[in-house]
């Protein structure tokens, strides 16, 4: 904690590793700003040392392969919205990011790497990634290392800090056929989700034939529900097999967060009603909802 | 390592078509910078937390807020305030003209973002829907108006703007 702050802006990434690696406590990493600023201004993060890696190219782009879709994390949520490659091959990542709060000043500059090293239970970002089974490439002291996305969310409590940079974010593109929904239940169109719920539906003919869930903001950590489903695959979609969902996903939640976004009950019973509306969003079946876009 | 470590930030800013190269603290805001530094009173502190957008500026041509830019960051950057808006003899640009006569602000605290958010969003978009105006405030918290006449201010904007688009 210090008064008097250093700032340091590393060129590359080695340069960044190692001055991480050279720092004790008290380091923090900034690009956008948009996570830690807000704290800054308030005296309720006083860092030893910003390091910006905003200069560091290998950190910015989008590039899509045939199997693999490679975001890197200084991309801002406006372009995740509007990156063709995204747009085409991960649609569910783009409508995620239009979620976002704070306005379009917010989408301009926030980046998505400061997004999910965050792990803010509530943000919009993690719920669409995780349901996408998305992998992060990691780099430290000990080298690069690749881990999917859940194991991270796993490892850390309350977000990444500087023991290593998040280098990369990839993602299998979505097949045209992958049916897909958001839903972000809130209580103003400015607040923080009381439950966000991603789903992504593969069908064969009429019946389900997979389906994963991501439910963020009922818990610490967001939720991921694919193995409890199993018993609706097979089968058509139905308003039971619709309300079952909902129940199947309200039981996953166990631990509710109670906080200005609504008390632990009602979460826990919002993150399957959430489940079920992105499930009917994906189906084409939400009557409520504007048209996806 | 240590070399890379420094007390300030080197920055070269073009502030409403000023050239500024200024030596910043780490931690203190482009707002700051704008405010104490340069002067520039037109761009309004209000929540510190990026919440009610009346600290609205243009980075390199897209709306940030400034009260949650960090100043370093900004190594080389364009900025637009509400202040570069007006011509040098002081006639207002065709959108506050539009906001001014449409009653698009009643205290005004809000107005320079709000002004400079509706700017960004019909640049990109002549004709923009109640849903797009929609989302590109939502960033603005307006305590006044209802946004009604906002939402009017701005169409009425696009038609002075752009007339061929109507």
């Amino acid at each position: 904690m210090s008064l008097h702050p250093m700032y340091a802006r590393p060129r590359n990434l080695e340069q960044a590793s190692e001055l991480l690696a050279s720092l004790s406590s008290g380091a923090v990493i900034i690009a956008g700003g948009q996570e830690i600023m807000p704290y800054i201004n308030y005296g309720v993060m006083m860092p030893d040392v910003y390091v910006d890696i905003g200069g560091i190219d290998a950190l910015r782009g989008v590039s899509a392969e045939t199997d693999e879709v490679s975001i890197g994390p200084l991309t801002v949520h406006r372009d995740i919205q509007n990156v063709e490659e995204i747009v085409e091959r991960l649609p569910l990542l783009a409508y995620a990011a239009k979620q976002i709060g704070g306005g379009m000043q917010v989408h301009n500059r926030g980046t998505i790497g400061g997004n999910i090293v965050a792990m803010h239970p509530l943000y919009d970002v993690a719920p669409a990634l995780l349901a996408l089974e998305a992998e992060v490439e990691l780099l430290s002291e000990k080298g690069s290392q690749r881990m999917s996305l859940s194991e991270l969310q796993d490892l850390s409590n309350h977000g990444l800090g500087t023991s290593s940079i998040l280098t990369k974010i990839l993602v299998k593109p979505m097949s045209p056929t992958t049916l897909w929904g958001y839903y972000k239940l809130k209580n103003s169109a400015g607040a923080y989700g009381s439950a966000n719920a991603a789903v992504v539906i593969q069908l064969d003919g009429e019946n389900i034939k997979s389906i994963r869930v991501a439910i963020g903001a009922a818990t610490e950590k967001v939720v991921v529900v694919s193995g409890n489903l199993d018993s609706y695959l097979g089968g058509p979609y139905s308003s039971e097999v619709g309300l079952a969902i909902q129940k199947t996903c309200s039981d996953a939640i166990g631990e509710p967060l109670s906080d200005q976004q609504g008390d632990g009950v009602w979460r826990k019973a919002m993150a399957g009603v959430a489940a079920r509306r992105a499930t009917e969003m994906a189906l084409g079946k939400l009557n409520n909802s504007s048209s996806k876009g | 390592m240590e070399d890379l470590l420094d007390i300030s930030a080197l920055i070269q800013l073009r502030v409403d078509g000023q050239f500024h190269e200024l030596d910043v603290l780490p931690s203190r805001t482009l707002l700051d910078v704008l405010r104490d530094d340069l002067g520039k009173k037109g761009t309004h502190l209000g929540c510190k937390t990026g919440h009610c957008g009346a600290c609205t500026v243009m980075i390199d041509g897209k709306v940030a807020k400034s009260c949650i830019t960090m100043a370093a960051t900004l190594s080389r950057a364009e900025i637009t305030t509400i202040e570069g808006l007006a011509d040098d003899d002081g006639s207002m640009h065709p959108i506050q003209q539009a906001f001014w006569d449409e009653a698009g602000l009643q205290c005004g605290y809000c107005a320079p973002g709000i002004v400079l958010s509706s700017l960004e969003l019909i640049q990109d978009n002549h004709n923009p829907s109640t849903k797009d105006m929609e989302v590109a405030l939502a960033g603005n918290l307006c305590r006044c108006t209802g946004y009604q006449s906002i939402k009017r201010s701005v169409t009425e904007a696009c038609v002075r703007m752009y007339p061929e688009k109507k």
